[in-house]
Order: C-alpha cells, then sequence, then structure tokens
C-alpha cells in the first residue's frame, strides 16, 4: 500500500496545473483581496483585522481546493477506465486506494496551508503567536480531511463526464456561501443563517477563533465532525456499492 | 469416444482429470443481469498446466466468466474457487494474475514506475527490469502511460499481469490492438509461461490464436459451455471435415446421403461436396457403395467454421 501512496504523491507533485491551483492560487488570491488593505481596521462582527480575516480564509480555501478538486475527478475517471479494477486485481486491500489518495491530497493541503500563512505574514505583516501557528496549521490541515472525505464521496457517486460540474458547483458553493471568499456579515440575513450551517463556514471559523486565541465554538466542531461522518460514511456506501457492481 | 456423439451438441467430457485440486472449479455458477443470463449453470475444472481459450460470440459470457473467475463479480448460484478456495484469497496469496481487457492504467506516471508498483504489491515479485524486459517494455520504461500506443498499452498491461510467480494467468482478449508481429512475439512469452508449468486462460475473439497456442478451447454460448476439447475436437464435433468429389453420370443422391457420419451434403453438377465428422469412415463407406470417386479431396476446417457451425447450430436449437 506504501508504494501506491508513494506512487500517488509523486504523481501529485508533477501534476504543475494542478500544484499552482492549490499552492499558488489561494496566496495570489489572498494578495488580491487584502492587499491594499490597512493592517488596523476590523472585518465586523470578528474582532480580525482584513489581513488576518483572509489568511484564515485563503488557508482554508486552498486546503479545500487541494483535497476536493483533485481527488473526485481522479476517482471517477479512474473507476471509468478501469485502473479500480486493475488494483482490485492485486493484493492492496480495498481502502488501500482511498487511503492513497486521501493521503496525495493531504501532502499538497500542506504546503498550500503554509505559502499563504508565509505570504500573510511577510507581505502584510500578520503577527499571531507561535501556538497559534502551528494550532492553525494542525487545524487546517486536519479539517481538511472532511473535504477529502467528500472528494472521495464524489467519485465514486459521479461519471467521469458529470464529476467536474459536480464538484465546481459544491466548490463554488461551499467556498463562496461558507465566507472564505468574503465574510458571511455581508450576506442578507437568511443567507447568513444558511451560511453559517456549511462546514466551509465551521472550518474557517475554526481558524478564525484560533487567531483571537478562543476556544472554538461547539457548535462549529459539531458541524465539522457530522459532515466528516456524512461525507466518510457516503463515501464508503458509494464504495462498497461500486465494488460489488465493477 | 466423442465421435459417436459428434453430431448432437453436446458439450464434450473433458480428458481424464488429474487428482489434485483444480486450478479454477466452477460449479453450478450461474449470474445475471436483470433478466439476462450473462452465465448459466457453468461446470468446469481448468486443471495445473494447461494452456486453455475461451472462445465465444460477443455477449456469450466471456467477460462474465472471466470477471467471476476473478471476484470482480459474484455469482448468483453456484461456488467459484481458485486453487481450493476464494477467488479473492488466490488474488492476495499472489497465484493469479490477470490482464483485463478494459484495464484502465494509471496516468500521469511513467511505464517503469507502474510496473514497479505491480512488483511491490506482488507477494512473489520479479525484478522489475527482468518484467519490463520480458513484456518488451524496457525502451519505453521512462515514457509516460498516458503517451502509449493501444499495443504497447496492452504490453504494459501484460507486465502488471506478470509481475510475480503467478501460478495461473488470466488474459482477457489480450491481443487486441496489435499488429501481427507484436501478436506473435506476445504468444512466444506466454508459451514461455506455460512451460513453465502455468495455466494459461485467454478469452480470444482470434481463433487461429486458440487453435495454434491452447490445448484445451472452451465454446461458449450465451452463458453455457457448448464444447469442450481440444481444438481438433472441436472441429470433428462441427463435422469438420470436406470431402469433395466427382462422379461420372447421372448422380443418385439418396445413397451419398445415407453415408455415415455425414453432417452435410452439396450436390452441383458432377461435383459432390460432403461435411463429415469422420472423414474415413465416410469415405470408406462411399468406396463401399461401388462408386469410383475422382479428384477426392479430404480437407479439415478451420476451428472457425467450427464454431460458426457449433454456435448455429445452437441457435437453430433454441428457436
Amino acid at each position: 500500500m506504501n508504494s501506491l501512496i508513494k506512487l500517488e504523491i509523486t504523481r501529485a507533485l508533477r501534476n504543475k496545473k494542478f500544484l499552482f491551483f492549490s499552492v499558488i492560487y489561494p496566496s495570489a488570491l489572498f494578495l488580491l483581496i487584502a492587499g491594499s488593505a490597512d493592517s488596523t481596521t476590523k472585518v465586523d462582527g470578528t474582532g480580525l483585522t482584513l489581513p488576518t480575516f483572509f489568511m484564515v480564509s485563503m488557508a482554508s480555501f486552498g486546503a479545500l481546493t487541494a483535497v476536493l478538486m483533485g481527488n473526485s475527478e481522479r476517482i471517477a475517471k479512474e473507476r471509468e477506465s478501469g485502473w479500480v479494477r486493475q488494483l482490485r486485481l492485486t493484493t492492496l486491500p480495498g481502502r488501500g486506494y482511498v487511503l492513497a489518495k486521501t493521503a496525495s491530497a493531504a501532502v499538497i493541503s500542506l504546503p498550500s496551508i503554509v505559502v499563504v500563512f508565509a505570504v500573510a505574514a511577510a507581505v502584510k505583516h500578520v503577527r499571531l503567536d507561535a501556538w497559534q501557528w502551528l494550532a492553525l496549521t494542525g487545524a487546517i490541515w486536519a479539517g481538511s480531511l472532511v473535504f477529502a472525505a467528500l472528494g472521495v464521496a464524489i467519485g465514486y457517486l459521479a461519471s467521469g463526464d458529470a464529476v467536474r460540474p459536480i464538484t465546481m458547483i459544491l466548490y463554488f458553493g461551499l467556498s463562496v456561501l461558507g465566507g472564505l471568499w468574503m465574510p458571511t456579515t455581508t450576506f442578507p440575513d437568511w443567507l447568513q443563517k444558511i451560511a453559517s450551517w456549511l462546514p466551509t463556514h465551521a472550518y474557517a471559523a475554526l481558524g478564525r477563533s484560533i487567531e483571537l486565541g478562543d476556544a472554538p465554538h461547539a457548535k462549529d466542531l459539531a458541524i465539522l465532525a457530522v459532515s466528516f461522518l456524512l461525507f466518510a460514511g457516503g463515501a464508503a456506501w458509494l464504495y462498497r456499492k461500486d465494488t460489488l457492481k465493477a | 469416444m466423442h465421435r459417436a456423439r459428434a453430431a448432437t451438441m453436446v458439450p464434450m467430457t473433458t480428458t481424464a482429470a488429474p487428482a489434485t485440486t483444480p486450478v479454477v472449479g466452477f460449479d453450478q455458477v450461474s449470474k445475471s443481469y436483470g433478466n439476462v443470463r450473462a452465465v448459466d449453470g457453468l461446470t468446469l475444472d481448468l486443471h495445473p498446466g494447461e494452456t486453455v481459450a475461451l472462445l465465444g460470440p460477443n455477449g456469450a459470457g466471456k467477460s462474465t466468466t472471466l470477471d467471476l473467475l476473478l471476484g470482480l463479480k459474484h455469482p448468483d448460484t453456484g461456488a467459484v474457487r481458485v486453487f481450493g478456495a476464494g477467488p479473492r484469497e488466490a488474488i492476495v496469496g499472489g497465484r493469479v494474475g490477470a490482464m483485463l481487457q478494459s484495464g484502465g492504467l494509471m496516468d500521469e506516471v511513467t511505464v517503469g514506475e507502474l510496473v514497479k508498483l505491480a512488483c511491490d504489491l506482488h507477494p512473489k515479485p520479479y525484478k522489475v527490469s527482468d518484467v519490463l524486459a520480458r513484456a518488451g517494455i524496457s525502451q519505453i520504461a521512462d515514457r509516460k502511460v498516458n503517451k502509449l500506443s493501444g499495443g504497447q498499452e496492452q504490453r504494459v498491461r501484460f507486465a502488471l499481469a506478470t509481475a510475480g510467480a503467478n501460478d495461473l494467468i488470466v488474459l482477457d482478449e489480450p491481443t487486441t490492438g496489435m499488429d501481427v508481429s507484436a501478436r506473435q512475439a506476445f504468444w512466444a512469452t506466454m508459451r514461455e509461461q506455460a512451460d513453465q508449468g502455468r495455466t494459461v486462460l485467454f478469452a480470444t475473439h482470434y481463433l487461429e490464436e486458440a487453435d495454434a497456442i491452447a490445448d484445451r478451447v472452451l465454446v461458449l454460448h450465451r452463458g453455457r459451455l457448448l464444447a469442450d476439447g481440444t481444438a481438433a475436437e472441436i472441429k470433428a464435433k462441427a463435422g469438420a471435415r470436406r470431402i469433395a468429389f466427382d462422379l461420372e453420370g447421372p448422380i443418385d443422391e439418396a445413397p451419398l446421403r445415407a453415408l455415415p457420419f455425414l453432417t452435410s451434403i452439396d450436390v452441383s453438377g458432377h461435383t459432390v461436396r460432403i461435411q463429415s465428422s469422420d472423414a474415413d469412415a465416410t469415405v470408406h463407406a462411399l468406396y463401399g457403395l461401388g462408386l469410383y470417386p475422382r479428384n477426392l479431396e479430404v480437407a479439415g476446417l478451420g476451428l472457425e467454421q467450427a464454431f460458426v457451425a457449433i454456435t448455429a447450430a445452437e441457435e437453430a436449437k433454441s428457436q
């Protein structure tokens, strides 16, 4: 199984377009949004400055891109091409394929988080305590597993043709509505209510509570935990269904 | 022993089965998709060292049979045993290598990396360089998998199927997309595998391959086993010898039609064409009639014609 994980990681690191979108793009977007912002004005109702606020948003967005975009499409395509069947004729245990995909996504999502932090610290002088940097990295990295599970579920749900639009809709929907691109406080009331239940909203809120030095909200942790169980359970169920009919 | 039954299209019995555990055992295996019975009460054993061809028209159930054998599909009823255990156990034990017809490959990696992965995953692996060399892909080891031609892809699939010391190799239409020389090279390699005592099972629609390579041929039609024997036996079973001769004077067809082992007759002018399941006996009886056939020719039919005859007879029977 380790050799498949290694090969999946090698392959992911070789894909320049994918690396650009998940590692460079979130940092570029951060500079675009927060570049001209001053470092004292607080974002409405958050107690955070704009650069600090968007640093977490973009780090979360980068991690989301890395874990969601590549895997769903690869899994759907590889199911269709028969590579998944070919792997079933090896000693690789059934879960090995999904684990390798998740591991390679995690390897890409870590630099996408760290690069946003580095850019924010260097260009916009965001300053946090050492424990906060570490906790932020850990929380955003671990939290991305929720969306990695979603990516796997989509890969087993969608066919090769449908997988890209489905992924795109969920990706942009979760990013925008979850407040990764703009604070949800700019939304109308009814939309804010919906947004507050999205896993991406909880994901970014987790990071922001670390920046504020607060304990994370129980509601956010619960949303993330329930989402993870739903996505991972769905992925496992769809995987089983696919295995039986293959 | 099969001759008396040859005209009726009943599956032949296999030549005496050795007492060892069969490599593959199908016991009354059925598999349906909705209303379609893809495999219908299939019972067969494969024995160590056999090279077996699985023949059948499209939709005969070849791929489903191989999927059941490999544990990719599960039978509705009946049991599939591979080396006395379930298919998955046989694969985990490194005893089975398989090349699927639609065996997609991982792209964006090199041929060498993919073959190394297959070797790493095999419990009894060969050296990567040996596997590459045997499949004839050492020169393209650094090439990306998604940049290969159809024939090269087939060779990579073959390499994946032979990454370790398997006891059974299963190939579904392995030479599709290969040109003639590549096909010959492929079967030469495959024969080496068989010579080392491995059991090889391949599905094909190139009948000359089955004729030249297999020492046992299984004919599958609508999920059922129509014939099981050597290529020569299958040909004999289909009335697979053609006798042609000329007769002088007016021809009386009635005694000719009564010739033993005759399966069909066609008289045009002075020329008589007969198909016989036992040409020796038919010709002997022909002389027995007191006739003097001129320009006598006795020729074998190809496996292809035999195959067509067998499946056509089954179609006729089921209508």
